[in-house]
C-alpha cells in the first residue's frame, strides 16, 4: 500500500498520509492515507458517519486535522498536524474544487455571476471569465439560464450550476461531497451525466457517493470507509463484485436489490 | 389659539424631530453593526463587556438615558450642561438605537448557514470580501421587517426629547398644550407622528421590494 502513496517520479496531485481526526473525543478519521494520480476519479462509499465528508473537507481545508500529511502536486499543505502558512493554504486552495451536497450557491448573485465573481475576484479578465464561465454553463446544459437566480432553478440545475462554478477556477482536482444525496431521485441522472462528461475529459475528481451503480461504472478506484478507516479499497469491479473484506460485503448487501 | 397656530408653531419643531430622526439612523445603522461584530467577537471579554452594555441599554428606559447623557456630565464632573440639546439627545439616541440593532443584526448574521462561508473560503474569497458580498447583502434583506419595525418606533420616541427640553415638535406642543390648557396639541401630534410613519412605512416596503429580486 506504501508504493501506493509515495510516488518518486511523478507526484499524485492529491496525497493524503496517516490523517487523523478527532472532534471532542470522537475519533472520525483514523489513520487515513490515499492519493489521487492525476486524471483519475476515485469514488468513497461507506456508511453515513464513517467520515467519508470528513475527509474531503479536511483535503479542502474547511476542518482542520489533527495530525498527518496532506500534500498537493507534492508540495505539503499539511505536514505532521501541522499546516502551511496562510498565504500558501491560499495557493493550495486554487488546485481545488468543491462541489457541496446542498450546492451553497449565492442567492443573490446571477447564475452568471455564481460562476464568475471569485475568478474575477482574483485578477483575471472580466471578459476571459465571463466567456469561460458561459461555456461552462453551456456544457453544464443551462445555456439561457445566465441570468436566472438560484431559486428559480430546480437543484438539479442548482447543483450544475455549482460544478461551473468550481470548474471556472480551474482546478486541478475537483471534490463532490454526495452532490446527489440532496436532490429528488428523478434530478440526480442529470448531475451524474455532467460529472461521467467530466470523468471521459480526465477531469482529476473525488467522488463521496451513495450512488453505487455511478462508482461503479465512473471511478478508476474506489474506497470504501467506515468507522473512520479505509477499510478496502482498489478497481470498482473487484471491490464492488469480489469484496475481500466482510465488512464491505455487508455494507453492500444493503444496495442490493 | 387657533388649531391653525397650534399646527404652524408645532411644524417649527418638525425640523428638530426630523434632525434627531435621521441623525440616530446615520449613526447608529453602523454602529449597530460594530456592536454586532464584538458581541460575536471570539475574544470572550470583548463579547462579554459588549453583551452587557447592550442589556444595560435595551433594560433601561431610554429616557433614563437622554437624562444621562444631558444632564450626567453636569453631576458628574461640574460640566456644563450643552446648549444645543441635540447634541445629547442624538447621542442618546445613536447609542440607544445601535444596541436594538446590533442584536438584529446578530440575528441576521448567525441565520445565514455556514455554507455559505464555506463556500466563498473554498472560492477563496477573502473574510472580507466573504462579508461584504456574501453574507452582508443576504443579512440586509433578512432583516428589513425588524429595521422597518425599529424605524417605526424612532420616529414616536423622538417625543421624548421633551423630557430635556429640547424644542422639537412634542416639546412645543406639550408646552402649548400646559398653557392653554388644551387636548388638542396632542391630537395634533399623534397626526403628524401618523403622517411621518405613513411615509417611513411606504420608503421601506420599497425598499423591501427592491430586495424582492431574489429568495
Amino acid at each position: 500500500m506504501m508504493a501506493d502513496i509515495i510516488n518518486e517520479t511523478a507526484p499524485s496531485i492529491l496525497s493524503i498520509r496517516r490523517l487523523q481526526k478527532s472532534f471532542g473525543s470522537l475519533s472520525v478519521l483514523k489513520d487515513i492515507s490515499l492519493s489521487v494520480d492525476r486524471g483519475n476519479v476515485v469514488s468513497i462509499i461507506g456508511p453515513s458517519g464513517s467520515g467519508k465528508s470528513t475527509l474531503l473537507r479536511c483535503a479542502s481545508f474547511l476542518e482542520h486535522a489533527d495530525d498527518g500529511d496532506i500534500l498537493y502536486d507534492g508540495q505539503y499543505a499539511l505536514k505532521g498536524g501541522v499546516y502551511a502558512s496562510k498565504a500558501e493554504l491560499n495557493r493550495f486552495r486554487t488546485r481545488f474544487g468543491l462541489v457541496f451536497q446542498n450546492f451553497q450557491l449565492f442567492p443573490h448573485y446571477s447564475v452568471l455571476r455564481n460562476v464568475s465573481e471569485a475568478p474575477i475576484l482574483h485578477g483575471e479578465n472580466r471578459e476571459e471569465v465571463r466567456e469561460r464561465a458561459m461555456s461552462l454553463l453551456r456544457k453544464m446544459g443551462l445555456e439561457g439560464k445566465e441570468t436566472a437566480y438560484p431559486y428559480q432553478l430546480s437543484g438539479g440545475q442548482q447543483q450544475r450550476v455549482a460544478i461551473a462554478r468550481a470548474l471556472c477556477m480551474r482546478p486541478e482536482i475537483l471534490f463532490f461531497d454526495e452532490p446527489t444525496s440532496a436532490l429528488d431521485p428523478e434530478l440526480t441522472g442529470e448531475v451524474l451525466k455532467v460529472i461521467r462528461q467530466l470523468a471521459e475529459e480526465k477531469m482529476t475528481m473525488v467522488v463521496v457517493t451513495h450512488e453505487m451503480p455511478f462508482a461503479k461504472a465512473v471511478s478508476n478506484r474506489v474506497i470504501f470507509m467506515a468507522d473512520g478507516v479505509i477499510v478496502e479499497q482498489g478497481d470498482p469491479r473487484e471491490v464492488f463484485e469480489n469484496p475481500r473484506e466482510e465488512r464491505t460485503r455487508q455494507f453492500l448487501r444493503v444496495f442490493e436489490r | 389659539m387657533s388649531l391653525l397656530t397650534m399646527i404652524v408653531k408645532m411644524s417649527e419643531g418638525l425640523g428638530k424631530t426630523c434632525a434627531i430622526f435621521f441623525l440616530t439612523l446615520i449613526f447608529s445603522l453602523p454602529l449597530g453593526m460594530i456592536v454586532a461584530l464584538l458581541r460575536m467577537s471570539k475574544i470572550k471579554p470583548v463579547a462579554f463587556v459588549t453583551r452587557f452594555i447592550i442589556t444595560v441599554l435595551r433594560g433601561t428606559p431610554l429616557m433614563l438615558q437622554l437624562l444621562a447623557v444631558t444632564y450626567g456630565p453636569y453631576y458628574l464632573f461640574g460640566a456644563t450642561v450643552a446648549r444645543n440639546k441635540l447634541i445629547p439627545v442624538v447621542i442618546a439616541f445613536a447609542i440607544n438605537y445601535a444596541a436594538y440593532f446590533a442584536e438584529i443584526y446578530r440575528g441576521g448574521i448567525e441565520s445565514i448557514p455556514v455554507g455559505q462561508y464555506e463556500a466563498a473560503e473554498v472560492l477563496g474569497y477573502t473574510r472580507v470580501q466573504t462579508f461584504m458580498r456574501i453574507i452582508l447583502p443576504q443579512v440586509i434583506k433578512r432583516i428589513m421587517p425588524s429595521v422597518t419595525n425599529e424605524v417605526v418606533t424612532l420616529v414616536k420616541d423622538t417625543s421624548m426629547a421633551f423630557t430635556v427640553s429640547y424644542q422639537e415638535m412634542f416639546t412645543i406642543g406639550k408646552q402649548i398644550a400646559n398653557s392653554q390648557t388644551s387636548f388638542t396639541p396632542f391630537l395634533v401630534a399623534g397626526v403628524f407622528y401618523y403622517i411621518f410613519n405613513v411615509i417611513v412605512d411606504y420608503v421601506m416596503g420599497r425598499v423591501e421590494k427592491r430586495l424582492d429580486y431574489y429568495k
